[in-house]
């Protein structure tokens, strides 16, 4: 009886092999369209957003980074093989643990010629700027790719009513300054930068025009905020997206200077998930998780 | 006007010290004028005197604590090495700081501004110490031998702070921390400086006897010096000024190099009477860097250390390439 069914199992396989191939599809990612076996069963993941969007849709990841930021991705630890940093990849455990596809992404996508050595890699980084429709379109591609399109239909449709709310919630509350602590050094992101979306998509008014688009930001003095005297303060406390328990954001703009801004007199202070913005921004859950802190922060402060 | 051994005439008894001085002390005043003027807040308005006190004057204050001491720092430094070409934040001692404050960082995160100085202190005052060890078995006919060792020294002991960050993940965090700049400056959080004021009185106080200590170990002790309590207090006036400094405002570079040796090229070696010159060369110095910091990018701020390496190196390749004046 055994010869048989293994004859069987292997025709499985086989066919399974047979239709995978058979349907090798084009798929957008952030250095244009690449053509793929679609269903990859085994695969590694360098990018904390990818990650998060992915393990949203119920697909397994054999391979992920040695640290996943992300409390909600944390159960990924004990079921998955670690193969390096997001920085850095470890191209031997990756060979051993021989993946069909590795996708990168933002601070991982420099690695992109290492690891294609070892397999197929695709970039699936996301802009800081149109950074929700990006983050719908990779729902939906990842959906294609894992065959998971029901799963990313209802994704899709809950992060639309988060934006929607979003919306809804900053509409007509005044301008806001983006603003993120390092120990005791602040910076700030306008429009252009990687958290620009704020302001263009959601549609928050910035609280200064002209801001440089400098990806980390342009480094500013407590004067500068106490100038610009935003009506809403959305902060961001860089040690504690990194995780190293430091000096937080809070005792950073606790001074006499932002004290005196619109803003903190009105306990218009919105504290982002750090890791989830600074880190994770585009995944599905993660940007989920934001857009709800926005509606929260601007529907408490009135 | 001076060969930069020996003790010197004092320099009051130059002509061109008055002079200078008369010019100096314009310019210092014009530059605490300027930086009390210069920011983004605007001090017309209803909350100028605020915005004065707790901004303006805190930085300027900052700023002149953190030069002086530094260049004192550096006049020391040079005086222990008995060598033209060294100062604490190129040598070791700065990556020491920085290798101290990474310790208290990953050992108990949430320690205070003062802990975390008192941690880059012992760590800066071991790194020196280690520096001075090793700098002393040089051969003292080779002097250009110390300024390059310096620099590998300083460039180990940044690996090894770097590959312990790395570890930790806290690499671009030790970065921004340990990255010279005022902009983060106003009251309360840059008083820990006042101790580089008192450092500066100390050094003063035992002038005379680093002085002597430049002669060299033995004459030092034939003319009845506790050589080794010196080089101690040596140590622990430039270590204290590299903690306090790194762990409040970051490392800047440079101040500690070309204010002594500029200074001394022009108005001699002896101690007691460079030293206010020195402390207020170096305190212009980063000044008129921060004000440069401030206003380049205005109203976004520079970082001073990178300022400072940009000015420090400029005057330091003056230095090198112009010849020495000799009587």
């Amino acid at each position: 009886m055994k010869f048989p069914l293994s004859i069987l199992a292997g025709s499985v396989v086989a066919l399974a092999l047979g239709t995978a191939a058979a349907s090798a599809t084009d798929i957008e990612t952030a250095t244009g369209a690449v053509e793929i076996d679609r269903t990859p069963k085994t695969i590694a993941v360098y990018d904390i957003a990818a990650l998060d969007t992915i393990n949203a849709l119920g697909v397994t990841v054999a391979g992920v980074p040695d640290r996943l930021f992300l409390p909600e991705l944390q159960p990924l630890a004990r079921t998955a093989e670690v193969v390096g940093t997001i920085f850095e990849p470890d191209l031997e455990a990756l060979n051993a643990l021989a993946p069909d596809l590795v996708v990168v992404g933002g601070r991982s996508a420099r690695q992109a010629s290492e690891t294609a050595r070892v397999a197929q890699t695709i970039d699936m980084t996301i802009d800081g700027t149109e950074l929700l429709d990006e983050t719908l379109a990779r729902i939906e591609t990842y959906g294609i790719l894992f065959g998971k399109e029901d799963r990313a239909e209802t994704l899709a449709a809950t992060l639309d009513e988060d934006i929607a709310e979003a919306r809804a919630a900053v509409e007509g509350k005044g301008d806001a300054l983006i603003i993120m602590t390092n120990g005791p050094k602040i910076s700030v992101y306008g429009p252009g930068t990687r958290f620009g979306w704020l302001h263009s998509e959601l549609g928050i008014p910035p609280a200064v025009d002209d801001l440089g688009a400098g990806i980390h930001g342009d480094a500013v003095s407590f004067e500068f905020v106490a100038s610009a005297n935003p009506d809403w303060l959305i902060v961001v406390d860089r040690a504690a997206a990194i995780g190293s328990g430091e000096q937080n954001a809070r005792a950073t703009l606790d001074n006499v200077l932002v004290r005196g801004t619109k803003a903190w007199s009105e306990g218009h202070v919105i504290y982002l998930p750090a890791a989830d913005f600074y880190i994770a921004a585009g995944g599905a859950d993660a940007t989920g998780r934001i857009l709800k802190a926005i509606t929260e922060g601007f529907t408490a402060g009135k | 006007m001076s060969v930069p051994t020996g003790l010197h005439p004092s320099p009051r008894a130059r002509p061109g010290l008055r002079l200078d001085l008369a010019a100096a002390i314009v310019l210092f005043a014009a530059l605490v004028v300027a930086s009390l003027l210069v920011g983004v807040g605007d001090l017309g308005g209803a909350g100028g005197l605020q915005l004065l006190v707790v901004s303006r004057v805190p930085r300027t204050l900052a700023a002149i604590l953190t030069g002086a001491g530094l260049a004192i720092a550096g006049l020391v430094m040079q005086t222990l090495a008995k060598n033209r070409f060294v100062e604490p934040m190129t040598a070791g001692t700065g990556q020491a700081a920085g290798l101290g404050i990474l310790a208290m960082t990953i050992l108990a995160p949430g320690a205070s501004i003062a802990l975390k100085s008192l941690a880059a202190t012992v760590a800066a005052f071991a790194g020196t110490a280690l520096f001075l060890a090793l700098v002393r078995r040089l051969p003292p006919t080779q002097p250009f031998l110390v300024p390059l060792f310096a620099i590998v020294y300083g460039g180990v002991v940044g690996a090894v702070t770097t590959a312990v960050a790395w570890e930790t993940d806290l690499l671009q965090y030790l970065d921004i921390w340990t990255n010279g700049e005022f902009s983060a400056v106003m009251q309360g959080r840059y008083e820990l400086l006042w101790v580089n004021a008192a450092i500066v009185a100390a050094a003063w106080w035992v002038a005379d006897r680093l002085t002597i200590l430049s002669l060299g170990r033995d004459t030092a002790v034939g003319l009845g010096l506790n050589y080794a309590v010196m080089l101690q207090a040596g140590l622990a006036i430039v270590a204290l000024v590299a903690g306090v400094t790194v762990a409040t405002v970051g490392a800047i570079p440079f101040v500690g190099l070309v204010v002594p040796a500029l200074v001394a090229r022009r108005y001699g070696e002896d101690v007691r009477a460079v030293l206010p010159i020195i402390a207020a060369g170096g305190a212009g110095l980063v000044l008129a860097c921060d004000l440069l910091a401030r206003v380049v990018r205005f109203p976004y701020e520079l970082p001073v250390g990178t300022v400072l390496a940009v000015v420090g190196a400029a005057v330091f390749l003056a230095v090198i390439f112009a010849r020495p004046r000799q009587t």
